[in-house]
């Protein structure tokens, strides 16, 4: 095996530049150096830039709707959760119209590792304002400015209880294969925002806007096992007037998944139970 | 025939429809037909509850608006049903309320019990009122105590022989009460135990639940909505036995994907909603026939629109669900008519969803998802599962930088559908159009290949669409037309016709959408006069077949006040139409309630 088996017979269609490229080559990198089969991994992704990338990586996947991938990730974990399932969306897919199923997939902790491509803007719709959008953008659809402040999805993950929660940044390929990898391994939800410049519709958060801000967490010595260090750290972006930006694992703390808990899955996953004959003669017996 | 209905009623939470069922059950077990019907308003203390049981010697399908016998837990419940009551019925009631308020009529015999001073006699405690009216009613029909005793063992086993033996102390109480203090020996009806029967006695939902086992199903994502979440009651408690999992998710949207995903990767899931939980799913409807990934809705309807009435029944989500959705595609609707054809119709929806790689719908409503009956059990070994195309293993591997042709184009329609996990099957399940190999396209030609190709789906599919059933006179020159539930109450009335000398036969629709020209039009054909009945406003399934069939009724019969039909008004409606020589080409009869009595708001009528 190797990175190029990942490869489709289709180069990316995405602007030259466009930080999705190196969401992908980390994903692929992952995947590889962890040796995980092409044939037990589904890629799951909703609609948008990122909405393409299952077509890019050569394994399972599935291009579902707008802010729905989790539900759909979900579903699949549960029917075969021997299977690695990665959801792949962006910042107005999973943290706007999706945003409920965000919450209530980062307090329920199914095994996903879930990679948000956050560039702050709209862009397959050709550049309208995103919920990560910092307060006073510009934007087509916010021509004055936007008025309200924006979601913080770290701080937002940890406080519904997200057992892995991580940011990279697309201009840091090495950390970002490397977090995708641990999140990957984490054994229940792992959230993995990700800074990727929007080269056409946003020239506010561009490559070098991002590389002024952001620095390591773990260059300081950070340990990622405390939720109120953690929560702290999820805000000091906004505390600095996004002066100072940390990237890296923020969050990590060990526990069942939900499959782990449910008591059904004992014997194995349900897609090995299908294929088992049922007898409802005891159901019968209830209802006479 | 009915043999004796009743019916049981008190203020939400005082137990009339658990006390209710549990009677159908003491009488399903003497070898009797039973229907146990439930009306409530949308409130969890308050209000009015009630469960009337019908039972006959011979099969009994439906609710009707007249009872012999009503055991009322409050003062409300004599109000509501005083005048509903058969001549020289009774009512059963607490000896402390006054009747001074009621005009009641003369021929109605008065049973007064003093229900907590016999649960305190008995040394039962408190909540066991119910029990001592269940008694007193065994004793006014000559029923003997033996059938309720098994029913009160099996419905408290679990809370213990304790509460067990009072329960049937405090049964005892009632009984011998009635005997000790009022002229039992008078009451017109008399029961005995015909035979000691094995019959199922349960609901729509339990027998969609139970059909979704026997397929295979492993799980049940869904959102509680009223009248859908008995499904979900019901399987999360078979959880551990049939090792099945109950997902409540965060909302119908989550619900549905959720199946969605799972049967993507190969496992049979379903979920079940109203129409208010189904106008969320419907955006992931049209994902699941694009990805062409199968996926089973149980969509149990009530009175709409929005809110509407939250516990009342109504047919009118048909075309909703027919047309939810953007875009042209296929599905596949089915409405079963009893609970048997609930059950097989369940295990069939998920045959239909795997071989045709589409949408399913199995559309109930409140009236025969909540209402009970007696059946015999299911004969199951007749469920067999077809998951037709789909691939578990034994692919060549792929050439480099490739995939599998997921979509491709074939005669049937139909295409491969490997799972995860599968060597040499990768592809990506797709709300885009695609290519064969499921790589995105907007290519005009492959675009109108992959519609043609899944608009191929119908010609097998239309071989699999049974023809409508035929009841009651086949012969006849008169059909009563039904779809779904409404079956119920017009077999009912058919044989109360048959009694005046009305012949006419039932011709019931479950196979709904898509519609066979040809089967409809021979079936419809043979009869010289067509009445359709439908529970909803408008018409909507003699729309769908004057729309697919060229079908036209000389009469279309609506009901849309938030009860089905009952057989007299059917009946009703017939004999009037025969009075009149069925001249009728076209023509609309609307049948709502006559009387207005409200359960939501007893304030209004000084309760």
């Amino acid at each position: 095996m190797s990175v190029e088996d990942f490869n489709f017979e289709i180069k990316e269609q995405w602007c030259p530049g466009c930080g999705n490229f190196a969401i992908e080559m980390a994903v692929k990198q992952a995947l590889d150096e962890l040796k995980i089969l092409r044939e037990e991994t589904v890629i799951v992704s909703g609609i948008g830039c990122s909405g393409k990338t299952p077509h890019y990586v050569n394994t399972y996947g599935f291009e579902s709707i707008h802010g729905r991938i989790l539900p759909v990730a979900s579903g699949i974990k549960l029917a075969n959760h021997k299977l690695t399932v990665i959801g792949m969306g962006g910042d107005g897919d999973g943290y706007g119209i999706g945003m409920c199923h965000f919450i209530h997939s980062m307090r329920r902790n199914h095994d996903l590792t879930y990679i948000v491509h956050n560039n702050e803007i709209y862009g397959l719709t050709t550049g309208q304002t995103s919920p990560t959008s910092i307060k006073g953008t510009k934007t087509k659809s916010t021509p004055q400015g936007v008025i309200e402040k924006p979601v913080n999805p770290i701080a937002l993950a940890i406080s519904s209880g997200a057992t892995f929660v991580a940011r990279g940044f697309a201009g840091e390929l090495k950390h970002l294969k490397e977090i995708i990898k641990a999140g990957i391994e984490h054994k229940g939800i792992a959230l993995v925002d990700v800074f990727q410049p929007c080269v056409t519709f946003n020239k506010v958060n561009t490559y070098q806007w991002w590389k002024e801000r952001i620095y390591k967490l773990e260059d300081e010595g950070y340990k990622p096992d405390n939720k109120d260090k953690a929560l702290e750290k999820a805000l000091e972006d906004e505390k600095t007037g996004y002066k100072k930006i940390p990237i890296g694992i923020f969050y990590r703390e060990k526990g069942p998944s939900y499959e782990e808990s449910v008591k059904q899955l004992e014997k194995g996953t349900f897609f090995e139970q299908s294929k088992k004959e049922v007898d409802l003669r005891k159901a019968y017996e209830e209802m006479m | 025939m009915v043999e004796f209905v009743f019916r049981i009623g008190g203020q939400a939470g005082q137990g009339a429809n658990l006390t209710g069922r549990s009677m159908g059950k003491v009488f399903t077990r003497g070898g009797y037909h039973v229907v146990g019907y439930p009306e409530y308003p949308s409130l969890i203390r308050g209000g009015h509850n009630v469960y009337q049981v019908i039972v006959g010697q011979k099969k009994v399908n439906s609710p009707v608006q007249k009872c012999d016998l009503v055991i009322a837990l409050n003062k409300d419940a004599i109000f509501y049903h005083k005048d509903s009551i058969n001549e020289n019925g009774g009512i059963i009631y607490d000896s402390s309320i006054d009747l001074t308020q009621f005009k009641l009529r003369k021929d109605i015999k008065l049973y007064p019990v003093p229900y907590m001073e016999l649960v305190k006699k008995a040394g039962g405690t408190a909540r066991m009122e119910n029990t001592v009216a269940m008694g007193a009613t065994l004793a006014l029909c000559g029923y003997p105590l033996e059938k309720l005793n098994g029913v009160l063992s099996d419905e408290f086993a679990r809370k213990g022989e304790e509460i067990i033996k009072q329960n049937i102390a405090v049964a005892k109480a009632g009984y011998d009460y009635v005997i000790e203090h009022h002229e039992a020996d008078k009451f017109p009806v008399k029961l005995k135990v015909i035979k000691h029967d094995k019959k199922l006695f349960m609901g729509g939902n339990e027998a969609v639940g139970m059909g979704a086992i026997k397929a295979g199903m492993k799980i049940y994502s869904a959102y509680p909505m009223t009248p859908a979440s008995t499904v979900m009651h019901y399987l999360a408690s078979k959880e551990a036995e049939y090792n099945i999992a109950v997902k409540h998710t965060e909302d119908e949207i989550s619900a549905v994907l959720y199946a969605i995903g799972s049967n993507y990767a190969g496992v049979r899931a379903m979920t079940g909603t109203s129409g208010g939980g189904f106008a969320l799913m419907s955006e992931a409807l049209g994902m699941a026939a694009l990805a062409e990934t199968p996926i089973v809705i149980n969509v149990a309807q009530r009175v709409g629109p929005s809110t509407g009435m939250p516990t009342w029944t109504e047919q009118a989500d048909l075309k909703f669900v027919l047309n939810a959705s953007q875009g042209d595609f296929l599905r596949i609707v089915l409405a079963p008519g009893d609970i048997k054809e609930s059950f097989f119709m369940t295990a069939e929806a998920f045959n239909f969803a795997d071989k045709y790689q589409l949408p399913v719908l199995v559309l109930t409503d409140k009236f025969l998802a909540e209402t009970h009956f007696s059946e015999e059990p299911f004969e199951q070994e007749k469920v067999k599962i077809e998951k037709g195309k789909l691939i578990t293993g034994g692919l060549p591997e792929l050439e480099p930088k490739k995939r599998f042709k997921r979509y491709e184009i074939t005669k049937d329609g139909v295409s491969p559908r490997p799972v995860p996990g599968t060597r040499g099957g990768l592809h990506v399940a797709s709300s885009y159009e695609h290519r064969e190999d499921s790589y995105s396209t907007e290519s005009f030609s492959m675009r109108a290949e992959q519609v043609n190709k899944r608009n191929r789906k119908i010609e097998n599919i239309l071989k699999e669409m049974k023809k409508p059933k035929i009841y009651g006179a086949r012969d006849a020159k008169v059909a009563l037309v039904c779809w779904g539930s409404q079956k119920l109450p017009l077999l009912d009335a058919v044989e109360e016709l048959k009694k005046k000398g009305i012949e006419v036969a039932v011709v019931h629709f479950s196979y709904l959408f898509p519609v066979d020209k040809e089967k409809v039009q021979e079936v419809l054909s043979k009869y010289e006069k067509t009445i359709m009945f439908e529970n909803n406003s408008t018409g909507q399934y003699a729309g769908v077949l004057k729309e697919y069939a060229d079908i036209e009724f000389d009469y279309i019969v609506l009901k849309y006040d938030g009860r089905q039909f009952f057989p007299e008004q059917v009946r009703e409606v017939v004999e009037e139409l025969k009075k009149e020589g069925f001249k009728g080409k076209n023509e609309i009869i609307h049948v709502n309630e006559r009387e207005d009595l409200e359960y939501y708001n007893p304030a209004k009528y000084g309760l």
